[in-house]
């Protein structure tokens, strides 16, 4: 196996001084799915875009498919396809005609163009739909159509800049199979980012959690999973003062069976334990007739959402904003952009 | 530089803006009746000019449509042109552009493109104001070579426009601003040219400006060619001076768009 990215400490800061990728180093296999995952404004698509070749670095540098992203940039774009999240298709052509551009783009010989369109439609399920004006698409078959376009050349690696975004669960699924088919059948490497915790554990081979510009860890989605210990209780406490509810973790702390403790949101928190089934009723005993009383406990192996908060420090939530949010502050920033 | 590739990709960038041409109704129509509007107005409002045998010389017919056609032909390339940037914007907005720079084309195919098509889009108003101006009894005394030096020269003026407006677009990278500006300089350009009044009845300060306008160098050798006929030493100048800024304006397009876009 050989990598098909390599990252050494990339960098960008921008104009104003925003810098939104902060020395970034990581590798990708040939063949892997490899994913960001990261809030809003974490820099997952400032990478992407230095990485397609779209901004320079300001510090660092990168080879992807072999080749340096700021001395090679034309043969990096021969290699790759992208697939930005702003549905980047064109309202005003159909889908076929979408198609017939992208191929242009790519100098696609004349007597293959026909049959790659052919092939591209059919794998993402639009045949039916491609003499159609876009503008009559819907939002999930407007993505399926901007990932066929990302696929017309056959790239060997391809960049999917959040694919699910907004879309249903349905849809999700769908794009899902798709990856994995191009990563299982067409042996396809890819590059994703995401926000969804379920996606990243879903697809990625590896996953890389970016925050701030910078990875917090990157290891397999298991294993990320299991260095937290195998068993989880969150609790949340109903009554008691401030006092009182950290008098009542820091006993629930000095347990034998209790590893570690953490908060989590309002009044809630998480204790890694060794043994889940008979840690809820010794949390309760171990904290009777103190005044912070528990209102809700659950007991829970990890997920990525826990290993997210590990490593970051918060949660994902919380500077996640809805997707209009996001989708608003994007279409500023790109009128901004200098 | 490998020219077929270079070709194969501007073709393509004008492929797309001439299939966005054609698909956008209000855009065609718009081009329809915008020349008859100021054809049938103007003409109509201006007709009283002609009555007067002063005037009547000063604008060099008894027909003030005749004298009125270039100067909407003009019109019509310059208002194609100077928002001719705004698709760049609009690319940019919805991501298309990062779709086109992430594809291994040469980055001029960009510009070039767009250009290419404002170009082309004009030669198709040109003809539709040539079919109106027929039908409204103008005569054109060089006849078809004629209307297709007069195609030329408008086109050639729609890439100066259009060009201006690209490498403004690159630079402001706001729809917004790119409109202010270029309607800012719209009506000046023209109020400043010999489109709808002849130079001659122009006060001195005003021939002077009206002079060394672009739109007149480009109105006034399509007058000669529609009402006069070949008179080449009217018209080299023009012709020369056109080819000349509308190169220049493309080099500089292509310039601002690989410095501040590519
Ligand atoms: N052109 C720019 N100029 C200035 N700042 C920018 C620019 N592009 C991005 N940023 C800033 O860089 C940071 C990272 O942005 P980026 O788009 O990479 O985030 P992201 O992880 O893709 O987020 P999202 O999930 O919202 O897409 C943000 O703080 C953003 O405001
Ligand atoms: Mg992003």
């Amino acid at each position: 196996m050989s990598a098909m990215i390599e990252a050494e400490g990339l960098t960008k800061t921008f104009p104003g001084g925003v810098t939104a990728v902060d020395g970034v180093t990581f590798t990708v296999e040939e063949g892997e799915i490899f994913g960001f995952l990261g809030p809003n404004g974490a820099g997952k698509s400032t990478t992407i875009a230095m990485l397609t070749t779209l901004m320079k670095p300001t510090g660092g540098n990168a080879r992807v498919a072999g080749m340096s992203i700021i001395r090679q940039a034309y043969q990096v774009r021969l290699a790759i396809g992208y697939v930005s999240q702003d549905l980047a298709v064109d309202d005003n052509l159909t889908g076929y005609e979408n198609l017939r551009l992208q191929a242009g783009f790519y100098h696609i010989p004349r007597a293959e163009v026909e049959r790659r369109i052919t092939e591209v439609l059919e794998m993402v399920e639009l045949s039916d739909r491609a003499n159609d004006l876009v503008e009559t698409y819907s939002g999930g078959m407007r993505k399926r159509l901007d990932i066929a376009c990302g696929l017309i050349h056959r790239p060997r690696l391809l960049f999917l800049d959040e694919p699910t975004l907004g879309l249903d669960i349905q849809t999700r699924r769908e794009i899902w199979q798709y990856i994995q088919h191009l990563r299982d059948d067409i042996k396809m490497t890819i590059f994703l980012t995401t926000h969804y915790m379920d996606e990243a554990d879903a697809l990625c081979d590896r996953i890389a959690i970016i925050d701030y510009g910078r990875i917090k860890v990157m290891d397999t989605p298991s294993r990320l999973k299991s260095t937290l210990g195998d068993e989880l209780v969150e609790f949340r406490f109903a009554t008691g003062t401030e006092e009182e509810i950290a008098a009542a973790v820091e006993t629930i702390r000095r347990q034998g069976f209790v590893t570690d403790v953490r908060e989590a949101g309002e009044r809630g928190y998480v204790a890694v334990v060794t043994n889940g089934e008979t840690a809820i009723p010794r949390i309760f005993d171990a904290i009777a007739g103190m005044p912070a009383h528990i209102g809700a406990i659950t007991h829970k192996r990890p997920s990525l959402d826990d290993v997210f908060l590990h490593y970051t420090g918060h949660e994902m939530r919380e500077n996640g904003g809805s997707r209009d949010e996001a989708m608003r502050s994007r279409m500023i920033m790109r009128r901004a952009r200098g | 530089m490998n020219m077929g590739r270079l070709l194969s990709d501007v073709y393509w960038v004008f492929w797309r803006e001439m299939k966005r041409f054609f698909l956008q109704r209000s855009r065609l129509v718009m081009a329809v009746v915008q020349p008859v509007v100021w054809l049938v107005l103007m003409g109509n409002s201006m007709s009283g000019l002609t009555r007067n045998p002063i005037a009547a010389r000063m604008l060099g017919t008894g027909n003030y449509l005749d004298f009125m056609v270039p100067g909407v032909m003009i019109m019509t390339a310059l208002f194609g042109g100077v928002f001719g940037g705004t698709s760049v914007l609009w690319d940019r907005r919805l991501g298309f552009l990062n779709k086109m720079l992430t594809a291994p084309i040469y980055r001029a195919a960009i510009p070039l493109g767009k250009l290419l098509s404002l170009m082309v889009q004009s030669w198709f108003q040109v003809i539709i104001i040539v079919v109106i101006a027929v039908i409204l009894g103008v005569h054109f005394v060089t006849g078809l070579p004629g209307v297709l030096f007069m195609l030329l020269l408008a086109s050639l003026f729609g890439v100066i426009m259009g060009g201006i407006s690209l490498s403004l677009a690159s630079m402001l990278k706001s729809i917004e601003a790119l409109h202010a500006i270029m309607n800012f300089l719209t009506l000046p350009l023209m109020f400043t040219s010999n489109a709808m009044f002849p130079t001659r009845a122009m006060p001195v300060w005003l021939r002077r400006i009206a002079d060394v306008n672009p739109l007149s160098y480009a109105v006034a050798p399509m007058r000669t060619v529609a009402m006069k006929g070949w008179i080449w030493q009217d018209l080299w100048v023009g012709l020369v001076a056109l080819t000349f800024l509308a190169a220049v304006s493309t080099a500089v397009a292509i310039r601002q768009f690989h410095r501040s876009i590519a």
